[in-house]
């Protein structure tokens, strides 16, 4: 047997994946964004099948179950403009009780809604991908939730996709509030949590915690990456350690992130 | 007509990784996202030749990564490996035998992950890896060796279709045959 492509292909195969390895985070970027670049077409014709399978669907429903759903949504939008009302009273008095205390005013959120186009193939890493880009505003670092709670952070930006950090993945550490206590904490996640997407480490509570299981977990607003109060989970256990200098907590995740469709963009 | 062939291998292979990364049911019964590659790349290893394998291992691994928070051709070294191997001792693997194909991509299915964390340790990451990672190499190798299965008829109808002849001769082509001048 001629063994001489097998040694060629072998120097071409080793030297091409140091290289590749070696490059900057900038350039191993271009590189990921032009390899990804075969995947557009696949990923604009499911887009436009979904867009094709919602018409289908908007003209095949039958007249009950488009009035059914219209009683539905009115009685929700009622629902919602009460909260409103409420929610504007309380913004008033915020914002009369924040000029006596002279405390700085907090911006509205801009939002921007995404879909989830695709999962991270490699089991070691909690990412996705979201259908909005850099020509749609994103930028790398943003937050992305759900009406349920944070689901992440933006962390690479193409032109028209992003991939979004989960929490848990270890390029989404954030800083949290446990809402009774008002203790901080760092969420992380290690091998006890890779059976479970919905499971994460709270670490650095202070040693003699008062937090409890059931406890509301929101983001403290440390390190400006996340605006401050938007819910991420509950305690679902904590071990105080008297002796050491902080103890841990186990968080289970208001949103579950293998379940989501859409998300939302938190723009600048 | 070899260029088709290669080319073919590629567009399965896009499209196989495609749908690995928006096929939500598998990791929701099983925990585990699969990955196509090494079984494609071990049913293409026992018919195609070199060339071939060196562009689906680059071109693999280089799509995979690209959709993944992978460093970029990080699992082309662990593919490429599994490439060789096969296409060097295609003749001691009973291909015609399904249990066979079935254990050389179980084996591929679990080998390619394990060397490309191997690979992201050593480079100073910090894959999310515990106790359920066991049952995850578990899974994506038997899905491996599933998938060897269904790749295997479709490379080999692959071949039929853009060759006249097998891709591959069954024998080995440098053999001469020299005569005596008597």
């Amino acid at each position: 047997m001629n063994l001489r492509p097998y040694v060629y292909a072998t120097g071409f195969v080793l030297v091409l994946t140091a290289v590749l390895l070696a490059l900057p985070t900038r350039s191993a970027g271009q590189v990921k964004l032009a390899a990804g670049s075969f995947f557009v077409p696949l990923f604009s014709a499911e887009a436009g099948l979904q867009r094709a399978r919602n018409f289908a669907a908007s003209k095949t429903a039958t007249r009950e179950e488009l009035l059914e759903q219209n009683q539905r949504l009115a009685l929700t939008n009622e629902v919602l403009r009460i909260q409103i009302q409420q929610l504007r009273a309380t913004a008033e008095e915020n914002k009369v009780l924040r000029i006596q205390v002279a405390f700085a005013a907090t911006n509205q959120w801009k939002l921007r809604l995404g879909q989830v186009i695709g999962r991270d193939p490699a089991n070691w890493w909690r990412t996705l991908q979201i259908n909005l880009g850099s020509r749609h505003g994103v930028r790398e670092g943003l937050p992305v939730l759900t009406p349920d709670g944070l689901v992440g952070r933006v962390h690479d930006v193409h032109p028209n996709r992003s991939r979004v950090a989960l929490i848990g993945d270890p390029a989404c550490r954030l800083s949290i509030n446990v809402q009774p206590s008002r203790e901080n904490g760092i969420l992380t996640a290690d091998g006890a949590t890779v059976f479970n997407h919905t499971i994460v480490n709270l670490q650095f509570l202070p040693a003699h915690t008062e937090a409890r299981a059931g406890d509301p977990v929101v983001t403290s607003g440390l390190g400006r990456l996340f605006p401050r109060g938007i819910p991420v989970g509950k305690l679902l256990s904590v071990a105080p350690a008297p002796g050491a200098l902080n103890s841990n907590a186990r968080v289970k995740l208001a949103v579950d992130s293998s379940r989501l469709n859409e998300v939302w963009v938190i723009l600048p | 007509m070899k260029n088709f062939y290669a080319l073919g291998l590629l567009v399965i292979a896009l499209l196989a990784l495609y749908l690995a990364n928006t096929l939500e049911w598998p990791q929701r019964i099983t925990g585990t996202r699969i990955d196509p590659l090494p079984a494609l790349m071990v049913c293409a290893a026992l018919r195609a030749p070199v060339l071939a394998l060196t562009l689906l291992a680059v071109l693999g691994s280089l799509w995979q990564t690209s959709l993944s928070a992978d460093p970029p051709g990080i699992s082309m070294i662990p593919l490429f490996a599994v490439g060789v191997a096969v296409s060097l001792n295609r003749r001691a693997i009973h291909t015609r035998l399904w249990g066979a194909r079935f254990a050389v991509a179980a084996a591929a299915g679990a080998m390619v992950p394990l060397v490309t964390v191997g690979l992201l340790i050593l480079l100073g990451r910090q894959p999310l890896l515990g106790w359920f990672s066991f049952w995850q190499l578990a899974v994506m190798s038997l899905a491996s060796g599933l998938l060897a299965l269904l790749f295997f008829p479709l490379l080999q109808w692959l071949d039929k279709t853009v060759e006249d002849q097998p891709f591959a001769a069954p024998y080995d082509t440098t053999t001469q045959i020299k005569r005596s001048p008597h």
